[in-house]
């Protein structure tokens, strides 16, 4: 189901110690990868950890994970990606469990694909409706831009929309070798984000202290709520 | 139930090694040596034309075979034995409806994405046309059934155990196959949504934990979830497995058993690589990412005999409580913490500092025992009344 890539940039060799002290200090974020069925979250993020387009791609079922240790300002941060089935049923069910805890959103639509584009609000709402905090970075990608005789959604358009949202766009594709830079520069830019942003405990130590399921935003589970939703 | 029986038939010929898990563990590599002496491929071979020489064939004879160390060892005997097992009459099959009703289907278009996608699941080196016009039948095939049930969803997947089907015994007979499976052992995962499904799911932890407690506890602590395993579970590993071979010897074991089998099967992978699983770190992202890849290598044969095992062990109707428990706790769990996130996203005296603050300083066990305390209260109201509501007859 999944492919584990761990592609570390700038590993050397070191006896086991030191590479479980770094380990340590590495902060690690994750970003989960969302949109609709056939918008290509798949090659994206497998372009981003592997350096290349998979030869054959498949639906995904329910979740994949990969990851990349990439080297910001001379800091090591590994950035684990979940990339998620774009199927309705799945993410109504079965992607809720991902959503905890992540430090970064990149929401994927198909310039090719107009409806694509346009379920983009209701996606964001779903995010919302998952409580993420607002204000952890988000990014709009439209992929598959290598199709230039097919393009559906305007840039402007698309440019409009994120603005109204507060988030970058990156028009890219994740198939076209050329653009293999671009889309490392696009999670490059997440990753700076995220360490500027973020000066917080290395997520490793606080597993290792103990944060766990129990631990993690159950303090108030049995003071009175309210609905806080959006309108979709 | 004849599942328990044939499970039963084939644990005493092959089963005794397989008891206990501790001597499971110990004697791995000397009983798979054993198991091939055992199982004589051309011996079987010949049982099973004599079974299938009589008439009224007898089908129980059939799953035996199916379960039992190699399966039903070719496709030429498998296109005979499948409609058998499923009781499908071959020579009435329904027609196939026109293209526009076919086409005109709701899930028609997601079906021609994933169809189009699933170029792994054909043998490598097929002839591009052939396979282009395989993948056409393919379309047709999955659509004919969901034309056949309107009430059938389709799911991401459903397109990997078809393609199955119809590479083994052809379109007509796959559409007759899968139509009769889709009624059954799939049907749960055919709904509107994905409930039923991940009430299955549930059952991974309760039949790990019987086996393994230490191991059960590691996972919960991960938070890995069962997500890892769905594609095991509603491709009945087809999605995951490279080898056709391999895939079509997990179908006839589940064709055969009881519909809940992948799961234990799910479970027999899990409890075979509960060392892997013990030495990772103990968090989601990890557990997640070593669970979701199966080594392509796994003694798949000794696994099937630990699922049947499992079974006959811990059957599904023993289970039902721990699986509904494991249900609530989960949901009782996501509820709470997102209301709790609401009500403070919503609070804009705190500011982002002790957003911080709140994110990380929780080692509070009074709170933890608090929340297990006021769950275990709600999951012990409820679960009488779910225990009725879930009897699980197949």
């Amino acid at each position: 189901m999944s492919d584990l890539n761990n592609t570390d940039l700038h590993e050397e060799p070191e006896s086991s110690v030191t590479v479980i002290e770094k380990q340590a200090q590495r902060r690690i974020f994750k970003i989960i990868v969302i949109g609709d069925s056939n918008v290509g979250k798949t090659c994206l993020t497998y372009r981003f950890c592997s350096s290349k387009f998979p030869d054959k791609t498949e639906a995904t079922i329910g979740v994949d994970f990969r990851e990349k240790t990439v080297n910001v300002e001379g800091e090591q941060i590994k950035l684990q990606l979940w990339d998620t089935a774009g199927q309705e049923r799945f993410r109504k069910s079965m992607v809720q469990h991902y959503y905890r805890n992540v430090h970064a959103i990149v929401f994927v639509y198909d310039v090719t694909k107009m409806s694509s584009f346009e379920n983009m609000p209701g996606w964001i709402c779903e995010c919302d409706q998952h409580n993420l905090n607002r204000d952890i970075p988000r990014i709009l990608v439209g992929n598959k831009c290598d199709e230039k005789e097919k393009i559906a959604v305007n840039t402007n358009l698309a440019q409009k929309f994120a603005d109204s949202y507060n988030m970058p766009l990156f028009e890219t594709s994740a198939k076209d070798d050329e653009k293999a830079n671009h889309v490392d520069a696009i999670f490059m830019t997440l990753a700076h984000k995220l360490k500027n942003a973020k000066p917080m405990m290395p997520p490793y130590l606080t597993v290792q202290l103990g944060d766990n399921a129990q631990r993690r935003g159950l303090e108030r589970a049995s003071t009175e709520e309210r609905n806080d939703s959006c309108s979709c | 139930m004849t599942a328990v029986k044939e499970i039963s038939m084939i644990s005493k010929r092959f089963g005794d090694e397989f008891c206990s898990e501790e001597a499971s563990k110990n004697n791995n590599s000397r009983q798979s040596v054993k198991r091939n002496k055992e199982f004589n491929k051309s011996e079987k071979w010949q049982n099973i034309e004599k079974t299938l020489e009589q008439d009224p064939v007898d089908v129980s004879s059939l799953k035996q075979f199916a379960i039992s160390p190699g399966g039903l060892l070719d496709d030429e005997l498998r296109k005979e034995i499948w409609p058998k097992l499923l009781d499908v009459d071959v020579d009435n099959i329904p027609p196939k409806p026109g293209i526009e009703v076919l086409h005109g289907h709701r899930d028609y278009n997601q079906v021609v994405l994933d169809v189009n996608r699933s170029l792994k699941r054909f043998p490598p080196g097929m002839d591009e046309n052939i396979r282009l016009g395989l993948q056409d039948q393919l379309v047709d095939l999955i659509m004919r059934v969901l034309v056949n049930h309107d009430e059938l969803h389709y799911y991401q997947g459903y397109h990997d155990i078809c393609v199955t089907f119809l590479l083994v015994v052809g379109e007509d007979v796959a559409f007759a196959l899968v139509d009769k499976l889709s009624l059954n052992h799939l049907r749960d995962f055919m709904d509107a949504n994905m409930d039923r499904t991940k009430h299955i799911l549930n059952y991974l932890y309760p039949i790990v934990g019987k086996s393994n407690p230490e191991l059960r506890e590691f996972m919960e602590r991960s938070e890995v979830g069962t997500v890892f395993s769905l594609s095991w579970l509603i491709t009945w590993y087809g999605h995951v497995l490279n080898d056709l071979r391999q895939i079509v010897r997990f179908y006839d074991f589940f064709i055969a058993c009881h519909p809940l089998m992948p799961i234990y099967l799910a479970a027999a992978i899990v409890l075979h690589r509960a060392d892997e699983i013990l030495a990772c770190e103990c968090e989601m992202c990890f557990v997640h990412g070593l669970l979701s890849k199966i080594p392509q290598d796994l003694p798949f044969e000794q696994l099937i005999s630990k699922a049947g095992d499992l079974y006959l062990q811990y059957p599904p109707a023993d289970l039902a409580y721990d699986a509904i428990l494991n249900f609530q706790k989960t949901q009782s769990y996501a509820k709470a913490r997102s209301k709790n996130l609401q009500k403070f996203t919503r609070n804009k005296k705190i500011d982002k500092k002790h957003w911080f603050i709140f994110d990380h300083d929780r080692k509070n066990g009074f709170l933890k025992f608090t929340f297990w305390t006021v769950t275990t209260a709600v999951v012990s109201a409820a679960v009488i009344a779910y225990l009725r509501s879930f009897e699980w007859e197949w």
